[in-house]
């Protein structure tokens, strides 16, 4: 296995899924988003959308809020300093093996 | 990786999805314009022809503008298309000191200007030259800022370029037509007066027509997301 196999073979698989990549990516360029902005930018449906927020919450990399604007619930999503960290070695990593 | 770069910059895009910071910029351009053309032609005993009402209206802007558009995003864009809170880079009152600073400078630099070089004949193309190389360079920054995402606003973009060199191509004749019945210490003042008003009336008209276009097709494509648990 050469180098630039193996730097790819260390890429944080939590991140690496496309559409997990994708929020986290929306994520890291903002302070905090909601759950409809995901939805819009990401296209995906609330049930898969949900199902990937929960293994990044699982990780440790995004923090969830659940709030209310005005009477509709609203969550609010946040990359964590640790899912900061991940996304930027994953950057890393990923340009080097690259 | 460049799709990831495009992933990063799109929140920055996300700001003006509903042309809102379009609008916010067209407005205070063509209030500017407006104040600028009162003080100008006001008459010396009147309200209009003091500087401070200028720097005012400025304070006004820096108020109105941020307020305006974040309540448009409140009720209109964030129950549509998701609400996002930016990272901040500094405080606003960093920001409403920067922009007192950068007016107060600007008044200095002008009065600075006025009195060392008001009665100097300067050529004609002393004036349109620098006001056509800093609007291309407004009208790049629009290109890069707005209209790299959205392929419509390249046109807009063309535009701004387009009426800034027809601005700076303008004869002497005409402009100093424009200037005939303003006040100020000399020719050359007057006729940089008439460019500075032509430039804010020509951005602020183009801006706001397309941030008013870019907020219509907002709306058209977009509509509030039912009321249910996410």
């Amino acid at each position: 296995m050469n180098l630039k196999t193996r730097k790819l073979a260390e890429l944080d698989r939590v991140i690496h899924e496309p559409g997990r990549l994708m929020i986290v990516a929306l994520l890291s360029a903002v302070e905090q988003a909601d759950f409809l902005y995901l939805q819009h930018e990401t296209e995906m449906n609330k049930g898969t959308l949900s199902s990937h927020l929960s293994k990044l919450e699982e990780a440790g990399y995004i923090e969830v809020t659940k709030t209310y604007r005005g009477k509709i619930p609203q969550t609010l999503l946040r990359l964590t300093v640790e899912g900061r960290q991940a996304f930027q070695q994953y950057r890393r990593r990923l340009k080097e093996a690259l | 990786m460049d799709q990831l770069k495009s992933l990063l910059r799109r929140p920055k895009f996300y700001n003006n999805i509903d042309g809102v910071g379009e609008l916010g910029i067209g407005f205070a351009l063509l209030s500017f314009a407006l104040v600028g053309w009162l003080l100008s032609r006001g008459p010396e005993n009147s309200l209009g022809y003091h500087l401070h009402w200028f720097q005012l209206w400025c304070l006004l802007m820096l108020l109105a503008i941020p307020y305006g558009s974040k309540a448009i995003k409140k009720r209109i864009t964030y129950p549509r298309t998701g609400f996002v809170a930016y990272r901040k880079r500094f405080p606003f009152w960093v920001a409403l000191i920067y922009g007192i600073g950068a007016g107060t400078l600007l008044r200095v630099g002008g009065e600075f200007f006025e009195r060392s070089h008001g009665e100097i004949t300067r050529p004609h193309w002393g004036i349109t030259t620098p006001a056509a190389l800093g609007g291309l360079l407004f009208a790049a920054c629009y290109a890069y800022g707005y209209a790299r995402t959205v392929r419509w606003k390249r046109a807009v973009a063309g535009v701004l370029a387009i009426g800034t060199v027809a601005i700076a191509m303008l004869s002497a004749d005409a402009l100093g037509v424009l200037a005939r019945d303003s006040w100020g210490h000399s020719e050359f003042l007057y006729r940089c007066g008439v460019v500075w008003f032509l430039f804010l009336m020509l951005y602020g008209t183009v801006l706001l027509i397309s941030g008013g276009v870019s907020f219509a097709l907002y709306l058209l494509h977009t509509q509030p997301a039912a009321e249910t648990a996410e």
